[in-house]
């Protein structure tokens, strides 16, 4: 999957462009042969006019061949003349018989032309039945590759020059256009609209660049998901914090200095609930923008519900509260100080809800590499639709008026991110017999 | 005896004065700053004998302060946050400081943890009494650091020894939470730190296990231990 666009230009353009070269040179070298060939007609002619000249010559009559020629000549504006030698051997071995026959004073009609040369060459038609040969120069009109010229600079200039063109464009297009589209999300999203996605419009391509349209949309998310989060819980908390805020300034209005003991006790109940709601939301906000994993210390579970739950006997003595354990669950990579405010709060929040002399239910067991704690209440559970969003920031069930004074709905949302800043995982379920399950899984290592 | 003096280091004007009102009140003495240069400078004559710092500061941070001041004086130092606070509770960062408390914080825990760390910060008697315990059948031997319930002896870790030691020697007496960290754990009481707790009741698990009452050892809610 690396530089899958390295391959790729590599392929294209090294490979490519080699073998385009190579298949470019041979196909000018077959034209040129197949352009240097003296047209059929013109062939068949010069036939002819050598078996004429044979004809005349057999006849005898020299004078005849001569006024031929003379017109030949004219007509054709060319050399023309009949030649014939005798071979005479002055050293070496014996000749060998067939000296007489082939090429003698010029080309053959067959051969091939070479379109390079200025001069028109000297064909000769050797007679048939005499050791003599009709030479002629070959007449302007008869010379082949006339359009060679042309058919040259389009092959080696105009034909490789609009491939480069049309593969330098295809190349810009598969690089700028996702690029473009970049760039258009880009600036989409620096004006404000975090719901813009680039990968889809990339198709199914795979390589550096739907990588980064890829980490784009990742980016998108993260930065989208925070922001909107920002919000909501700025939006949630001065909501929130009107109602403290309106009592406090009831009870500050209404003070009365006969009973101001009254008076004190109700401001500094309000402030107390302002600077929990202030510090809880800070809280949240940390763990919500910065997702902390904190592993600093071993911590026997054991003992740290030991600590919560003696505390929560003392809070509420008149619920009875029960808890199962092995004697010890030691967990590695965890922080105590993580844990405790969410399992205080859950353990709270389920003997709040839990009747008089009811009791809540605490089980710690060993599962597949986890630790569970689960704790059940005797209370009025949730209903089924709302039970994934329990632990939301500022969730409240409807109509539910259990106005205490330190429940803002922030509770749980601040102890399931607790549990993930140690990679816990938390779930609540309606028990088939009545009340609430809070289950929390937590690994061992 | 003359009053103790404290040092305010509080940018916040009306904060800074609320402050002095109630430490005064409170029977200190009360000197106040309101930047980071002149905090330092008053911080190094060492006419203080405790020190509230705020972290954010013009022109000297709170922690640039502190990290300063450290390099000549041991002085007991309250650092106030507004920022963060949960994070720094949970990562346990002190940056030096003795105590750390966070805006928006009560009057009354405040002077309480002035009084809690006034107090651990004079010099501690080394407890002398070395030797042996032995309250109906539970003996502590301090020099084998071993514990015995009847013949049985049960395994505990240095910590858990010192810690049932200073409960045991101090029996009917309540032992706040912020002395046992500093004897037990040798380190400060943070406001989320529950390791001492956690210890005990390991303890009172393993006494339990050896049939002897580990309740004895009791939860004072609020203030600290006490065995009884």
């Amino acid at each position: 999957m690396k530089k899958q666009k390295l391959w790729k230009l590599c392929l294209i353009i090294a490979t490519g462009l080699v073998a385009f070269f190579y298949i470019l040179s041979v196909l000018t070298t077959s034209t040129e042969e197949g352009m240097s060939f003296i047209s059929e007609k013109d062939r068949a002619q010069l036939k002819l006019w050598g078996k004429e000249a044979e004809r005349l010559y057999l006849v005898g009559d020299k004078k005849q061949l001569n006024n031929w020629l003379t017109v030949l000549k004219t007509q054709e504006n060319i050399w023309v003349a009949v030649a014939s030698f005798n071979i005479e051997h002055i050293a070496g071995e014996k000749l060998k018989e067939r000296l007489h026959g082939g090429q003698h004073f010029g080309r053959d009609v067959d051969w091939k032309i070479h379109l390079y040369f200025e001069k028109n060459p000297t064909m000769e038609l050797q007679f048939n039945q005499v050791n003599a040969s009709f030479l002629i120069e070959l007449p302007a009109r008869m010379r082949p590759g006339s359009y060679w010229l042309t058919t040259r600079i389009i092959m080696q200039i105009l034909l490789p020059m609009a491939i480069l063109i049309l593969l330098a464009t295809l190349l810009y297009r598969h690089i700028i256009t996702p690029l473009q589209q970049l760039e258009n999300a880009t600036s989409a999203f620096s004006k404000g609209n975090f719901d813009v996605r680039v990968r889809k419009l990339l198709g199914d391509r795979n390589d550096e660049l739907s990588h980064l349209a890829s980490t784009f949309d990742q980016m998108a998310i993260r930065i989208g998901e925070l922001i909107s989060n920002q919000r909501q819980l700025i939006s949630d908390l001065s909501h929130e914090l009107r109602t403290p805020l309106t009592r406090l300034d009831i009870a500050v209005n209404n003070f009365e200095s006969k009973n101001s003991r009254h008076h004190i006790d109700r401001i500094a109940r309000e402030s107390l609930h302002i600077r929990k709601l202030v510090e809880d939301t800070l809280t949240l906000a940390w763990l919500e923008n910065e997702k902390p994993i904190i592993k600093i210390e071993k911590v026997d579970l054991v003992d740290l519900l030991d600590v919560v739950i003696d505390d929560a006997k003392f809070e509420f003595p008149d619920r009875d509260l029960k808890f199962n354990s092995p004697t010890n669950a030691v967990i590695n990579n965890s922080s105590h100080q993580a844990l405790c405010p969410a399992l205080e709060n859950i353990i709270r929040n389920a003997l709040r809800y839990t009747p008089v002399s009811k009791s809540v239910v605490v089980h710690l067991y060993l599962d597949a590499g986890n630790y569970c704690i689960s704790v059940s209440d005797k209370g009025p559970g949730i209903p089924e639709k709302y039970l994934d969003k329990v632990f939301n920031p500022f969730f409240r069930v409807e109509n539910s008026r259990i106005a205490e004074n330190d429940s803002f709905g922030l509770g749980l949302a601040l102890a399931k991110r607790h549990l993930i800043s140690v990679r816990a995982k938390i779930t609540a379920v309606n028990q088939q017999e009545g009340g609430l399950r809070v289950m929390i899984t937590i690994p061992i290592h | 005896m003359s009053k103790i003096k404290i040092l305010l280091i509080e940018d916040d004007n009306i904060l800074n004065n609320y402050l002095a009102d109630l430490l005064i009140k409170s029977g200190y003495d009360v000197g106040q700053c309101f930047d980071g240069i002149s905090g330092l400078k008053r911080a190094q004559t060492k006419d203080h004998q405790l020190i509230l710092l705020d972290k954010m500061l013009p022109k000297l941070d709170g922690v640039s302060l502190l990290k300063t001041l450290r390099e000549t004086s041991q002085i007991p130092v309250i650092m106030v946050s507004a920022k963060g606070a949960e994070e720094e509770r949970i990562l346990g960062l002190s940056h030096g400081a003795d105590d750390y408390i966070a805006k928006p914080f009560n009057s009354r825990e405040l002077l309480l943890r002035i009084e809690g760390l006034l107090r651990r910060s004079q010099p501690i008697l080394a407890p002398v009494s070395l030797g042996e315990l032995s309250i109906d059948g539970l003996t502590l031997n301090a020099t084998k650091q071993i514990v015995h319930v009847e013949e049985q002896q049960i395994e505990v870790t240095t910590i858990q020894f010192k810690l049932l030691w200073e409960l045991v020697s101090k029996q009917y007496q309540t032992v706040s939470k912020a002395d046992l960290y500093q004897s037990v754990l040798n380190k400060k009481l943070g406001a989320y730190d529950r390791s001492l707790d956690m210890h005990l009741s390991r303890v009172r698990r393993k006494l339990n296990e050896a049939n002897w009452l580990g309740e004895r050892l009791q939860t004072v809610h609020g203030k600290g231990y006490c065995f009884k």
